[in-house]
């Protein structure tokens, strides 16, 4: 596949131009670490979006960052640590800022720190056919006309590239703390109903991880209560996480997504490989490949009402959008000729 | 008084036809109805043809499915508590009133989730869920009486959003009726739905991408500790840079509000909430959360004020005294009236670290034509609500109003703000887009839009100017909307 890679909005805008009037199908990448979401593609070259990638505005007092979409999110979050801010989103090595907003790839933390849909204050991005737009404002409250990042935040480049985000930033915890215990959903839910305001707590079939973050005085009184509550735990203070990762070397990786009290029914189909974040109601799925455990899965999920999404491995997004009338004229509109990433999306025929 | 014999032929066929499907109360034409009903809290006025009021999604689906047989537009309107016009009728309009669609559909606190009607009041919602230990986080001054399909019309605010967001992250799903009478299912009750946002979309597009006949709402648990201060200052600057001293050393309070001494002269005779008269400022900020963590910020943030010259703290000892420093807050706008009989509220937002500049540049222009403004606002976020109070017998004071307002709008966007925080755009604002978008940016939003409602029957004239149309999109050049003034829309009046 051929590259192109812009180095400038100027030839971000021009390359898609010229693959506009040519009909020639792009696929929008950035480290190349969510390309396996969405459905099979045929593009004729690869848009690399990575030499874009400064951090243009940041005021720490703001708690507002404005970056290009190359940007990685662990050179983001080294620039805005000294100022002891975060962008919490927990992407893999190499993700970019511009990948993980289009993914809609959103934090294991997400119980305390919200989808990273919540994070995008501001998006410019430029269309399938070169126009370049800017949606939202570079202010925590803006309610003025249609709500274009939350458009773009999760749209798989399918709509427009990303070319530069405003993201609402937190302050980084003081104290981190990862408490380990057996068990699996039973021990989260007491968990989560014993020591309030978690920041997550994921179990998996034998296992639960709590992550404790914030002031010490709290993360050592939340520490004794998950003790009460489950009795025997590990403690482990500044660790990476999360440490219990058991989809992880699967030939397929599903992220199933239910009400978060169904997920011991969702899980009954999830065979022994998962990873679920309790509250939340996310469950990461390490799955055999051939496709039928997969559609297993897929099945359950919807019965609870949900989707399961692949996020590693062949298998796409399985399930219809609602309104695909609407899906269709807001592709035409922001794509009109149909390069990007042709067939990736919900509801694209 | 006109009959409704003498409603034009059109307008009477669309009235029989709901008639018999909403019943002969569920639908009026009477010029009283309609009279009532032809604005909202802002200062505008319009006109509507029919009012109705369905009682469940099937009635909407008849009114959208009337309204397109007889090429009416349609205003969805809840409480008519917003300010901006959004929920103005114009022209030969049905409008959709939600409030008798009141119920509470289900409650499940495992999920942390509520399915309401769009008609459920608020603080109605909030007081079924307190007992559960949940609350529905965005809590708009207009709480007691705005809808949660308001709420989400406006994507709502409120004291309370600086650490819990604003209403689009506490609506997981809503169910709407689009133009043409499907109904659709957007966002899930699970944490991710299939497809484009478009939840996400309809929240704050005030009414013009179908009618929201059903919210699944997101519930957050109430927090272990809570602590109120209120801090006197003696300059507004003071208090201001306070705000952006908080913000800064990495701090999210619940809420952070400032009011000045006008707002506390005002506030103080009618709420006797205890706020210190002799202030030039006051900020009543709340932190919640855990004991530990809400100790330790509420000491840094007294550290803070008293830096910044604070000369005053109060901390609320129990719920009660807690409550009466709320009081003095959330009856603020109720209070104006003793003081003027009109008042224009606006909502603008500049970036937390020129609250303090701005705040001088925006009494100057008050002062400069000869007005009075009350401040009282969400500080922490950077959401100003210069309240401008005046009566409209005194000759030639509006259009010093409208001269104010329009500068003041520029003058927060120039500092790197926003249009409107929580309020939405509607009629009051549509004109002023330009100033906030390029032309491009505009018809993008409405190629958003047309994706809903390609016949553009709902809420039109609202929220994007005229120029600003999709199609267009390829064609349109920097300059042509750039000379926006701040007037009437056509078919409006004050």
């Amino acid at each position: 596949m051929d590259l192109i890679a812009p180095a400038s909005r100027a030839e971000l805008a021009a390359a898609l131009r010229d693959a506009s009037a040519a009909g020639r199908r792009l696929l929008v990448v950035g480290g190349r670490t969510h390309l396996a979401k969405g459905n099979r593609t045929r593009a004729d070259a690869a848009l690399k979006v990575t030499a874009m990638d400064r951090l243009v505005e940041y005021t720490p007092a703001e708690m507002i960052a404005v970056v290009e979409a190359g940007m990685t999110c662990e050179a983001l979050n080294a620039a805005l640590a000294g100022h002891g801010q975060e962008w919490p989103v927990d992407a893999p090595a190499g993700a970019t800022v511009g990948g993980v907003v289009a993914a809609a790839a959103s934090s294991p933390r997400r119980l305390r720190v919200g989808p990273v849909r919540d994070s995008v204050l501001e998006v410019e991005l430029v269309t399938g056919d070169g126009r370049e737009v800017r949606g939202g404002a570079r202010t925590v409250k803006n309610v003025s006309g249609y709500d274009l990042p939350r458009l773009l935040t999760g749209s798989l480049g399918c709509l427009g590239v990303i070319a530069q985000v405003a993201l609402k930033l937190r302050p980084r915890p003081r104290a981190r703390r990862s408490v380990l215990t057996g068990g699996g959903l039973e021990a989260a839910a007491a968990l989560l109903a014993a020591v309030p305001l978690p920041t997550a707590v994921v179990a998996t079939r034998d296992r639960v991880e709590l992550r404790l973050e914030g002031w010490p005085e709290d993360v050592a009184e939340q520490t004794e209560l998950a003790r009460k509550a489950v009795g025997a735990i590990e403690v482990h203070d500044d660790a990476s996480f999360p440490s219990l990762r058991p989809q992880d070397g699967w030939p397929v990786v599903a992220e199933a997504a239910v009400p978060p009290s169904r997920l011991p029914r969702l899980v009954e189909a999830a065979g022994d490989a998962w990873a679920a974040l309790a509250g939340v109601g996310v469950c990461w799925v390490g799955l055999p490949g051939g496709g039928a455990a997969l559609g297993a899965l897929r099945r359950r999920a919807g019965e609870l009402g949900g989707i399961a999404p692949v996020v590693h491995g062949p298998g796409g997004l399985g399930a219809p959008a609602p309104a695909p009338a609407v899906h269709r004229r807001l592709k035409q509109a922001f794509d009109p000729a149909g390069i990007l990433a042709p067939g990736r999306f919900w509801g694209e025929q | 008084m006109a009959r409704r014999s003498e409603l034009p032929a059109r307008i009477e066929r669309a009235r029989r036809d709901l008639a018999r499907v909403l019943g002969p109360d569920g639908v009026l034409a009477e010029p009283l109805a309609r009279a009532l009903y032809r604005r909202d809290a802002s200062m505008l006025e319009g006109d509507c043809a029919l009012v109705a009021f369905p009682r469940s999604r099937d009635q909407v689906e008849a009114c959208l499915e009337v309204a397109a047989a007889y090429d009416l537009p349609v205003v969805p309107r809840g409480s008519g508590t917003g300010l901006a016009g959004g929920a103005t009728p114009i022209g030969d309009a049905l409008v959709v009133v939600t409030t008798k669609m009141d119920r509470v559909i289900e409650i499940r606190g495992e999920d942390r989730l509520a399915w309401v009607e769009p008609g459920v009041i608020n603080l109605d919602l909030n007081r079924r869920l307190a007992p559960l230990g949940l609350t529905f986080a965005p809590d708009p001054s207009s709480q007691q009486t705005s809808s949660i399909g308001g709420n989400v019309a406006t994507n709502a605010g409120g004291p309370h959003c600086l650490a819990y967001g604003i209403t689009s992250n506490h609506v997981l799903a809503v169910e709407l009726v689009l133009p043409d009478g499907e109904v659709v299912e957007l966002g899930s009750e699970a944490p991710e739905a299939p497809g484009l946002d478009l939840r996400g979309l309809v929240v704050g597009s005030e009414g013009t991408l179908g009618v929201v006949t059903a919210v699944c709402v997101r519930l957050t648990p109430l927090p272990p500790a809570v602590r109120t201060l209120l801090f006197g200052f003696p300059t507004v600057a003071d208090a201001a840079a306070t705000v952006t001293a908080v913000i800064a050393a990495g701090i999210t309070p619940a809420a952070m509000e400032l009011m000045d001494h006008r707002a506390i002269a005002v506030i103080e005779p009618f709420a006797q909430a205890g706020y210190p008269t002799d202030a030039a400022a006051v900020l009543l900020v709340e932190v919640d959360g855990l004991p530990g963590g809400v100790k330790a910020e509420a000491a840094r943030i007294e550290e803070l004020a008293r830096a910044n010259h604070a000369g005053s703290v109060q901390s609320a000892r129990d719920d009660a005294q807690r409550a009466r420093l709320w009081k003095g807050r959330k009856s603020a706008l109720g209070a104006v009236a003793t003081i003027a009989p009109h008042y224009y509220l606006h909502d603008t937002v500049v970036p937390r670290s020129r609250l303090a500049e701005v705040l001088a540049r925006v009494d100057g222009i008050v002062s400069r034509h000869d007005l009075v403004a009350v401040n009282m606002f969400h500080a922490g976020d950077g959401n100003l609500h210069p309240l401008l109070v005046f009566d409209r017998a005194e000759p030639g004071i509006l259009d010093r109003v409208l001269a104010a307002s329009d500068e003041i709008v520029r003058v927060c966007l120039e500092a790197g703000g926003a249009l409107s925080g929580e309020h939405g755009i509607g009629l009051e604002k549509r004109d002023l887009m330009p100033l906030a978008f390029a032309p491009g940016d505009l018809a993008a939003q409405d190629c958003a839009r047309s994706a809903f409602d390609p016949q553009r029957r709902m809420n039109p004239q609202k929220v994007l100017p005229a120029g600003a149309r999709c199609g267009d999109f390829a064609l349109a050049r920097v300059g042509e909307l750039g000379q926006a003034v701040a007037r009437l829309p056509e078919g409006s009046w004050i």
